[in-house]
Formats: structure tokens, C-alpha cells, sequence
């Protein structure tokens, strides 16, 4: 099933913008052109494991539990 | 209603106080929950580990700009509803001539948020350790955190309140503990410190009477 092309314009674009942005870390960079080349579904939920594990370790390091 | 996030409603509980962290993806005024039928409130959306989450209540408005730590797009930020109180809003129906012909009230919750970058929580639950410890030594805890003096002359004017209103021991004690309990949490829950004067025994000097300024 292919992607509407909406959609597929609003993703392309939204990678560009994270890829040209002066602002944007190295890393980040080169996480997302890694994860673009990896299945999607599999990239996706990586990604929400790592975010959800560096929360916890942020509230952790900055002892933000209560 | 206009205090409430997008989450289920309920009675507040301890998940209700906690922090929320993302980033602050976006923030205004609008309709709640964007519907044109809604009250006017405001808006905060945050992009956090679990995905996007957008809280809405018009106190949102007043925590951000008078966040001391001046949160802009794009900042990892810290969301807390500091506390509530019960309100009552009364609706009233007009006539073309602007006269009152119908009047309801209704209960409702006003909802306090702090909104900071999440630093500000950080530091906060340093000088909430630091009014807790009993053993931590006044002065060096108010040369490292200045604004902290106001927090400790409440904890010293509960002891002098202390000695003279409870004689047993392991009351006073119990009380000296909740009192700097509930300081504590404040300033980790990120609620302005206390500001408090205690009275001075009145001198023969010619000098004014010096007064704590109030931290905020």
C-alpha cells in the first residue's frame, strides 16, 4: 500500500528541515539518516524505547522524582 | 471548562502533581480543546517520551510569562500543577440591552501550573534537600542558595512558635518535622519560597528596624 503523497512530502520535508538545521546536534543527525535506512516500524519504536529510557534517566541524574 | 488537560478528569492525585517533561512545542490562547463552542483558555503542547501532550488551562498563560527561567519554543521544559482551589464561576445571560436576566454558578477547580525549563526543577529538589536535612549547617546552605533565608527563618519562626505553644518533646518534634516537610515540598513542587519576618526584640538604636525582603 503506498503512502498518500501528502504525507510522504510532509515527512520528507520534516527530515530535511532536522538535517539542515544548524542547530541540530551531530548526533542527532546521524541517528535519523541510520534510522532512515532501518524499517520503519522497528526505527519508530526504537526510538520511543530510547526516549522514554532517557527521561528516566534524566529525572534520575537530576533528581527530579519525588 | 477550561482547567483541565487532555488526560482523563479526576480528583487530584499524587499522579496529578507530578512533572511532566517535553518540549515545548507550542503555546497560546484558544477555545479549549480547540473547539469554537469551548471557553476561551490557553494552551501548552509538549513533546514528550510518550508523544504529544497538550494541557490546557488559563493559568498556563500566567506561568509562563512570569517563569522565571523564561521558557521559549523549542526549550526542555517542566510542567506541574502547583495546586488548586475551588472556585465558583458565575455565567450571566444578557439581554440586547446589556441588562442581567439570568444568572448561574457553578463549582469548578482553578489550577496554579509552574512552568519552567527543567533546570529550575533541578536546582529546586537541591534546595528542598537542603532544607530537609536537619544537619546541613544555616549558614553555608543560605550563602550557596541566598534565596533560601526566607525558607529557613519559616522553619526558625516554627521552633520559637514550637518551644512556647508544645511542651511534650516528641510533639514538638513531630511538628518541627511537618513544618519542614511542607516547606520542602513547596519549594520542590517549584511554589515561590515563603517570605516571612520574625518580630525582633525592640532596641534603644537609632537605626531603623531592618526587614526581610520578600524573595519574589
Amino acid at each position: 500500500m503506498s503512502r498518500p503523497a501528502e504525507y510522504a512530502d510532509a515527512s520528507e520535508a520534516a527530515i530535511a528541515d532536522v538535517l539542515a538545521d544548524a542547530a541540530t546536534s551531530g548526533w542527532l543527525k546521524s541517528a535519523l539518516r541510520d534510522a532512515l535506512r532501518r524499517d520503519p516500524v522497528d526505527a519508530l519504536n526504537d526510538a520511543l524505547v530510547l526516549a522514554a529510557v532517557l527521561e528516566a534517566h534524566l529525572r534520575e541524574v537530576l533528581d527530579l522524582e519525588h | 471548562m477550561a482547567d483541565e488537560s487532555s488526560r482523563a478528569r479526576g480528583p487530584t492525585t499524587r499522579l496529578d502533581r507530578d512533572l511532566l517533561i517535553g518540549r515545548l512545542a507550542a503555546h497560546g490562547r484558544a477555545n479549549y480543546q480547540f473547539r469554537a463552542v469551548e471557553e476561551p483558555s490557553y494552551y501548552l503542547k509538549l513533546l514528550t517520551s510518550r508523544g504529544e501532550r497538550v494541557l490546557w488551562g488559563k493559568d498556563l498563560e500566567r506561568a509562563l510569562t512570569e517563569a522565571e527561567t523564561r521558557p521559549v519554543i523549542g526549550d526542555l521544559v517542566g510542567a506541574r500543577r502547583a495546586s488548586r482551589e475551588a472556585v465558583t464561576i458565575t455565567t450571566r445571560q444578557r439581554d440586547a440591552a446589556g441588562q442581567v436576566i439570568s444568572q448561574a454558578e457553578r463549582k469548578a477547580h482553578r489550577t496554579h501550573w509552574v512552568v519552567e525549563k527543567v533546570q529550575f526543577f533541578a536546582e529546586r529538589a537541591r534546595m528542598a534537600r537542603r532544607l530537609r536535612d536537619e544537619q546541613a549547617d544555616v549558614r553555608e546552605s543560605v550563602r550557596a542558595h541566598p534565596e533560601l533565608r526566607s525558607a529557613f527563618l519559616s522553619v526558625r519562626a516554627a521552633e520559637e512558635f514550637a518551644s512556647q505553644r508544645i511542651p511534650n518533646e516528641a510533639d514538638r518534634a513531630k511538628f518541627l518535622d511537618l513544618v519542614r516537610g511542607a516547606l520542602a515540598g513547596s519549594i520542590r513542587q517549584g511554589e515561590p519560597i515563603p517570605s516571612v519576618r520574625l518580630n525582633e526584640p525592640k532596641r534603644a538604636s537609632a537605626k531603623p528596624v531592618k526587614r526581610d525582603e520578600p524573595t519574589r
